[in-house]
């Protein structure tokens, strides 16, 4: 009996060493991991977690766009009340989660008129890269209330009347 | 031993050799044994189970790497192996979060993971091949994962200039040179300027012993309704950190400072018969103030403003806040430095005004009595005239506390390398830190935020001085600091390092004189140099016609609609300002506008009225342009631009603005050569009725 317990020691050693490895999921906090973060602009104590395209298309938004798509910019007044009709807020979920990617890529690459909107949204084609639109439309969906889930189809790129 | 007598080897031996026999085949089993339960085969196993449910899973298995994937860059150093476990590092298919980890592609970034590696941006051990090992510390591990927060520190390796993708870094640069830093360590790459903070070399000429006092006890002097201090910005907070010195120590050192005081160079005296033309007259800070705003004085320096209970400064960060300078300075001070600040200061920042003695008078007399505290030395204690020993101790006690890191006081020499050396921080091991009684996780990032937010809680003998930064500002210069990993150990990295190109406009002649008294690059940038609170000059040249630009230099308008900073009056001469234009119109210039191309008078009506076609209804300029009172914020006004902007510069710029000044936010559109041509028509018909600058109030909004 003595002799097969020396036998199955080491082997079962081996076993449970190797059983081992199995390691406990853990669970970051996502805030702590994101590249940069972003506050919900309509409650200051939501922040959102923005991966490295995200904060790219915060950049750009932040340089292009906010002038428009925004209450208030970092350089005072907003020019939304301005315009008319008045340009959709950039985190406006409600108008922007029913637009394909499709969509807002023609809409700020080739400019409101080419897409049957109002002209006073120029074209942006031949200033931002195809991957900085892409960044852009990226931070749209990530700070979009309520928020944007992907559509498991593609959605049509006009909306049927 | 001969073969008949094999038999007779007792049983016991027998026994032995089997069973060893076995523990030996055991024991060498341990290794393939692990080796197949490894945890990175289940990643293996996992990754091909999960391929199978995606669309392109024939496409994902062909570039499926079996067994350990390496990548190996001999000339970067590097061995990785994490896509071992990251199969879809490079799968542009896989790039969503809804894929688990660890399979999701890599975020799309200048750099090809395969030609790079990992560990080059992400740190953490490339040659581990078990998920603890590779991503933390252990004992034989020592370098982990460096946090995403923190991962632009890895761009700042390399690119010494500043990136637009990398905000945090370039900020957390920026702080360090802010807060001067480099006074006491050494920081990579950056040569320690000759003076950091003031000279002090006759600071009891500016302010009274018991300002110095208050000051050294506590510099951040801005608090709210409930008087607490206002750190909650970075404007509010001043460059000077809070030292921690004993009573006695402020005591001396005030005696030291404040017995530092010899005759002023410039002037404190104003005519005589201005002080007693006012004498008459109430309204004397009333027109002080008028005269402070209407100079713009807080582009530069900030007030502090309190509205529904809340403080905060208004202003710029080019120059101290302002708030309480009434309580600080000496009035024959304040008079001599507006006068000539360099005089004072040779390295001020601050352009040297043509005054009148009227306008300094009311201005001096207006800081003097209204940006003013009277509670500010309330807790001083009566200090008395400084005493020999007093001087004398506070003398030594300026070297030994690191005040002459970053001020100079003639005669005594700023100490070299006062505090550690940091240029190689971001390149240490845990094992090569110090964490004394510190209660925070053994890594390095927590030890250098230990550090930087309170130096006492990993040395209490720590001779740093107490700097009050928010989080994003920590985050920040904990990212600067991780980028500084010292001399790139590996020949591959040293050829990578893009050095920062500021090359420094420094023009000569008239002109530089000029330049150089006004502080023009402070806000103007010129080819890439000076500030940026104000536009590129670099082709103003180009831009403007010299009527406008000469109109503009003597009475300066802000050219955009919502924009509360302003340049000042500067109150040139014409000599002055025909020398200013003589140098922009003729060195400033883009070769892409050619004025001697264009002929205003090629401009007709009728391609006038289609430009405002254009421009009106085909292209809704005005949803970004205002003319004359309506229109959009974003772009500058366009009400005088026939006047202001030459008509070249209006083509070239419809054709491609990003050519002219790259970086620009206007959009390069799609006109056809006959819509240039209509559009520039009509801009060049827009002219204010009256000259730039001669009808308008001066004065802005605050």
């Amino acid at each position: 009996m003595r002799r097969y317990a020396l036998l199955l020691a080491p082997l079962l050693l081996a076993a449970l060493t190797a059983c081992r490895a199995k390691h406990s999921a853990r669970k970051p906090d996502p805030l702590r991991i994101a590249y940069d973060t972003e506050v919900d602009w309509n409650n200051a104590d939501h922040l959102i977690p923005l991966d490295y395209q995200q904060s790219q298309g915060k950049r750009l938004f932040y340089v292009y766009c906010v002038w428009c798509h925004a209450d208030s910019t970092p350089a005072g007044p907003s020019n939304r009340p301005n315009l008319n009709p008045a340009p959709h807020l950039i985190d406006d979920g409600t108008v922007l989660n029913s637009m394909s990617d499709t969509y807002l890529d023609n809409i700020i690459t080739l400019g409101g008129s080419a897409m049957g909107k109002s002209a006073s949204m120029p074209p942006y084609g031949k200033s931002l890269t195809q991957d900085e639109v892409r960044a852009i439309i990226a931070y749209a969906r990530a700070v979009a209330q309520p928020p944007y889930h992907k559509p498991a189809r593609p959605l049509p790129q006009y909306k049927a009347r | 031993m001969p073969a008949e007598q094999m038999g007779n080897i007792p049983k016991r031996l027998r026994v032995i050799y089997a069973v060893s026999t076995v523990i030996f085949v055991a024991v060498l089993a341990i290794s393939p044994i692990r080796d197949h339960f490894a945890g990175w085969k289940r990643y293996e196993k996992g990754y091909a189970k999960f391929a199978s449910t995606r669309a392109n899973s024939r496409q994902l298995m062909a570039d499926y790497h079996s067994g350990i994937d390496q990548i190996w860059l001999p000339k970067l150093n590097v061995t990785d192996r994490c896509t071992t476990c990251h199969q879809g590092i490079s799968e542009p298919g896989l790039l969503d979060n809804s894929v688990p980890q660890p399979f999701r592609a890599h975020p799309m970034i200048p750099h090809d993971v395969r030609a790079w590696g990992c560990v080059v941006c992400h740190r953490g051990q490339g040659l581990a091949t078990k998920v603890k090992e590779a991503h933390d510390t252990t004992l034989a591990w020592e370098k982990p994962l460096l946090p995403i927060r923190y991962i632009q520190a890895s761009c700042g390796v390399c690119h010494q200039d500043s990136l637009p993708e990398t905000p945090q870094l370039n900020r957390g640069r920026e702080l360090l040179v802010k807060f001067n830093c480099e006074g006491c360590h050494r920081v990579q790459d950056a040569d320690r300027p000759a003076m950091l903070g003031p000279d002090l070399s006759n600071i009891g000429a500016e302010v009274s012993r018991a300002w110095v006092y208050k000051w050294l006890k506590e510099p951040r002097t801005i608090s709210d309704s409930s008087g607490n201090v206002v750190v909650d910005g970075y404007d509010t907070n001043p460059r000077m950190p809070q030292f921690r010195f004993k009573k006695g120590e402020v005591r001396n050192l005030s005696a030291y400072l404040s017995s530092l005081k010899s005759p002023l160079v410039e002037s404190s005296q104003i005519d005589p018969s201005v002080a007693a033309a006012w004498r008459s007259q109430s309204d004397l800070l009333s027109y002080g103030e008028l005269r402070f705003r209407q100079m713009f004085c807080t582009d530069c320096h900030a007030l502090a403003v309190t509205r529904l209970g809340q403080t905060e400064l208004i202003g710029g960060d080019v120059g101290p806040e302002l708030t309480k300078v009434g309580s600080k300075v000496n009035p024959d001070w304040l008079v001599s430095w507006l006068r000539n600040p360099q005089a004072y200061l040779p390295h001020s920042q601050m352009p040297r005004y043509e005054w009148s003695d009227k306008d300094l008078y009311a201005v001096s007399r207006y800081m003097l009595n209204k940006l003013t505290d009277p509670q500010l030395l309330g807790d001083v204690p009566t200090l008395g005239p400084a005493t020999p020993a007093e001087i004398q101790h506070g003398r030594q006690l300026f070297n030994s506390k690191g005040c002459a890191s970053c001020h100079v006081i003639r005669g005594t020499p700023p100490q070299k390398d006062f505090g550690p050396d940091l240029s190689n921080l971001g390149g240490k091991t845990v094992s090569e830190l110090f964490f004394g009684n510190a209660k925070v996780p053994h890594t390095l990032v927590a030890y250098i935020q230990a550090k930087t937010s309170d130096p006492l809680s990993v040395n209490p003998t720590a001779r740093m001085p107490q700097f009050h930064f928010d989080s994003a500002d920590m985050d920040a210069i904990t990212t600067a600091l991780l980028s500084m990993t010292g001399t790139p150990t590996y020949p591959g990295f040293a050829l990578l390092t893009v050095p920062a190109s500021q090359p420094k406009f420094d023009p000569a002649g008239e002109f530089g004189k000029l330049y150089n008294r006004f502080k023009c690059s402070v806000c103007h940038s010129f080819n890439g140099y000076g500030g940026t609170l104000a536009p590129d000059l670099s082709f103003e040249g180009s831009r403007s016609q010299r009527p406008w630009l000469v109109a503009f230099l003597k009475n300066p308008q802000t050219l955009r609609p919502t924009l509360t900073v302003r340049m000042p009056q500067f109150n040139f001469t014409d000599q002055e300002a025909n020398t200013i234009a003589d140098y922009v119109e003729m060195v400033l210039q883009n070769p892409l506008v050619n004025k001697a191309g264009v002929n205003p008078k090629d401009f007709t009506p009728p391609m006038a009225s289609l430009g405002k076609q254009l421009y009106f209804v085909k292209y809704e300029c005005q949803s970004c342009h205002t003319i004359g009172s309506t229109g959009g914020y974003v772009g500058p006004s366009l009400t005088n631009v026939g006047n202001w902007m030459d008509a070249a510069w209006i083509e070239a710029w419809l054709r491609n603005p990003q050519a002219l000044i790259p970086g620009t936010i206007e959009p390069r559109r799609d006109f056809s050569e006959p819509e240039i041509n209509a559009l520039t028509a009509y801009l060049l018909t827009l002219k204010q009725k009256s000259p730039a600058g001669s009808g308008a109030t001066p004065g802005g909004s605050q």
